[in-house]
């Protein structure tokens, strides 16, 4: 487990990093070539080492034949002493000879002769005659000159490699003796490892030097796209400000020019749309604003004239009413196109207070009640004992309420509304469920939209601006809490608002279910 | 009979206005630019001036701060701007309430009638908070020997408060209780006016002892 998410973040690290994926390409292949390299090297250099040895000893060989000749010069056959005596001399003289310190000589006579009892067969001391086998020796007497052979023999406990040489002699008398000389390669053998060792050596250094130059050669090459892509990556987090340095006039300084040129046009696209937004909004609020000083003065007049409009001949007086009614009207669309505006420019500064949502609720119940009562609709509230204390600006709280409570008794067909509160450990809420009109799929994702009204077709008895429920949306998530609906045609429908108790609390759930009533 | 200043630009609202305010039962003057506000207010001597913050050659902020400096006369704020900023500045210049356009005539009637209302009755004449004396007969204010000028809405503040010493007063109770209010207010309307009692009467504003804050709840007056 432990060992595969190492891996797997190796992998990760390797896949992320392109200066670690070319270190790592450039070494690979280097380190192959080197391999074969070596090889080659250390091969060549063997066989090398072994032929020389090889020739070196066949000439040696060639001298001592010599040697042998010039000892048994003169010797009779008949005086086997002397035989013996100048058999004796063979070994010492033949270890003396040439350059090669590490021979063993064996001067063996030909078994398959049966006249020669009492003659010996003297060897070097250490002469390991099963070197030199049965096979070896028929080939010895049966061909004509020098006969070579690789064997491995012991030295120092370790086998070495060694050049056994044959060859045979006939002796005054009739004698076929045969000759053995052993060459061993201890020499060459360490010389090669020295080699070998040195090049395993060398081979390693040389990946180590071509790792670092490969790590440099690419961090230098990847620096201008490494900037590239964190210059991006903070371009893309609204640093609009971020450029890249442009050095030279290489590839890595086109790729810099082209992205500065990019973040230009981005920033200044960017900062064209916010002028325009910021326009637009300063628009309405600026119109707002104008409007309301002849709005103050008509509303003045119009409540003047309402106040007096006493024994005014009827169509006067009827146009007076209509007059004041559709101020109102319009003072209230005005406000709420201000209000709007605002949270648009994001220019809200709540007021936030500990207070008890019983209250409040209580404070928009007793408000709302005398419009409940001239539609004839039951206002039952389901709230609990106690105090339900959180943190909220209560005025914008109970103009939500209001916007709630105000469309549930307008589309409840005058059967009852429920109000419910309820609180859990973080989070406070409040539902208000009608028994009427209820809505289809599709309008309620269109309910908290600006100017969206239920049913066109309906007679406007408020005089609701179209504004009310996408404010109070924008009011709920002020507060970080929630503004939810579900309605069912000709069930009715739930709105829900829930507010975290405090504003450091983010995971909160509703203490309230969002369903309408079925009955 | 009450004598009302009306400092507004638009001729239509403000002739609207002064019939408004003459149906109530007012004396009304008038000033139709800020150059002519101040004047207008040392001519006239009203009893409370509506004031529009935005006004030609002067503004409403400067008159406010200008007549403040040695008048403690109810100014209410007569303001387009529902913008926080604008209507928090107007208060810190000595503006003692505000009402925003459009607004009816009963309401603002109802404000300034608050701002003329005379203070209730007290047991005690002389109320003390720490340092402070408070005549509540004269309406004088001494700290030691040392006269303190209150506006009568800051007067009326610290009565509140001090008349309870100890209590705790939230801010809705002091709209209420000070300004009147019978529905929700901005409760920075409170926030401002106790930072500018506490600049007249504290020895360090940073570290009250005579109006305390009480965090999440509102202000009492301090242990003595």
């Amino acid at each position: 487990m432990v060992f595969s998410r190492i891996t797997k973040a190796a992998l990760d690290r390797f896949r992320s990093s392109l200066t670690l994926r070319a270190l790592v390409y450039t070494v690979a292949l280097s380190g192959t070539a080197l391999i074969v390299l070596g090889g080659v090297l250390s091969v060549s250099i063997g066989n090398g080492l072994f032929s020389r040895k090889t020739e070196q000893a066949v000439i040696e060989s060639n001298r001592a034949k010599f040697t042998v000749s010039r000892i048994f010069e003169g010797v009779s056959a008949q005086g086997s002493w002397r035989l013996e005596r100048a058999l004796d001399e063979v070994v010492p003289e033949l270890e003396s000879i040439g350059v090669s310190q590490t021979r063993q000589v064996a001067f063996l006579h030909s078994e398959s002769q049966t006249n020669t009892k009492n003659l010996s067969s003297p060897t070097s001391a250490g002469m390991d005659l099963t070197l030199i086998t049965t096979d070896f020796r028929k080939q010895v007497t049966n061909e004509v000159g020098l006969q070579t052979r690789t064997i491995q023999i012991q030295r120092a406990g370790e086998s070495t490699p060694a050049i056994l040489i044959g060859q045979k002699f006939i002796l005054p008398g009739g004698h076929q003796y045969e000759l053995y000389l052993v060459y061993d390669m201890y020499n060459e053998q360490q010389t090669l490892l020295f080699v070998q060792r040195t090049l395993v050596l060398g081979g390693f250094v040389t990946l180590m030097i071509i790792g670092f130059f490969s790590f440099v050669v690419t961090s230098w090459l990847v620096r201008p796209v490494q900037e590239a892509a964190d210059a991006s990556e903070l371009l893309a987090n609204g640093d609009l400000d971020r450029r890249l340095a442009v050095r030279g006039t290489d590839v890595a300084a086109v790729l810099a020019t082209s992205f500065n040129h990019m973040a230009d046009s981005l920033q200044e696209k960017i900062r064209a749309m916010g002028e325009l937004s910021k326009m637009q909004q300063r628009f309405v609020s600026d119109v707002s604003h104008e409007l309301r000083t002849p709005l103050t003065t008509m509303k003045l007049a119009a409540d003047y004239l309402n106040e007096h409009k006493e024994g005014l001949p009827e169509f006067t007086e009827r146009s007076i009413v209509n007059l004041h009614g559709q101020m109102d009207r319009f003072d209230l669309l005005l406000a709420d196109l201000l209000e709007i505006s605002r949270y648009d420019a994001e220019g809200i500064e709540p007021v936030f207070e500990v207070h008890d949502m019983n209250g409040i609720v209580g404070h928009c119940l007793a408000a709302i009640q005398p419009f409940a009562d001239s539609k004839g609709v039951y206002l039952e509230a389901d709230i609990p004992s106690g105090a339900v204390q959180v943190e909220v600006d209560s005025k914008r709280i109970e103009r939500i309420l209001n916007n709630l409570l105000t469309n549930a008794i307008e589309h409840s067909d005058s059967k009852p509304v429920l109000i419910r509160v309820a609180q859990n450990e973080k989070a406070v809420a409040v539902s208000v469920t009608d028994r009427g009109i209820g809505m289809n799929k599709e309008e309620i994702t269109q309910v908290f939209d600006r100017f969206w009204r239920a049913d066109p077709s309906r007679k406007r008895t408020t005089g609701g601006t179209g504004l009310g429920l996408a404010i109070s949306y924008e009011d709920a998530q002020l507060h970080l809490g929630q503004l939810e609906v579900t309605a069912e045609p000709g069930v009715g429908a739930c709105f829900r608002l829930t507010i975290p108790k405090r504003h450091d609390i983010t995971d909160f759930e509703s203490p309230l279910p969002l369903e309408v009533i079925n009955s | 009979m009450f004598k009302i200043l009306i400092v507004e630009d638009d001729d239509a609202l403000r002739e609207q206005l002064e019939i408004g305010l003459m149906a109530s039962g007012f004396e009304v003057c008038y000033a139709a630019t800020g150059l002519e506000a101040v004047p207008a207010f040392e001519k006239h001597k009203p009893d409370l001036i509506l004031l529009d913050l935005m006004l030609p050659g002067k503004n409403g902020i400067e008159i406010c701060t200008e007549i403040r400096r040695n008048s403690g006369v109810p100014i209410i704020m007569l303001t387009a701007r529902t913008d926080d900023t604008d209507m928090i500045r107007g208060l810190e210049a000595g503006a003692d309430d505000y009402v925003t356009k459009p607004y009816k005539i009963e309401v603002l009637v109802s404000r300034i009638k608050a701002r003329l209302r005379p203070l209730k009755e007290v047991l005690h004449p002389i109320i003390k908070i720490g340092p402070i004396e408070m005549d509540t007969l004269s309406h004088e204010v001494r700290k030691g020997d040392k006269k303190i000028a209150l506006t009568p809405l800051e007067f009326k503040l610290l009565l509140t408060l001090a008349s309870h010493p100890n209590e705790v007063f939230s801010r809705e109770m002091l709209l209420e209780q000070v300004w009147e209010y019978t529905y929700k207010a901005d409760t920075r309307l409170v926030n401002v006016h106790v930072q500018r009692l506490r600049s007249k009467i504290e020895e360090d504003q940073e570290d009250p002892k005579l109006v305390l804050t009480v965090r999440g709840w509102g202000y009492k007056a301090g242990p003595e």
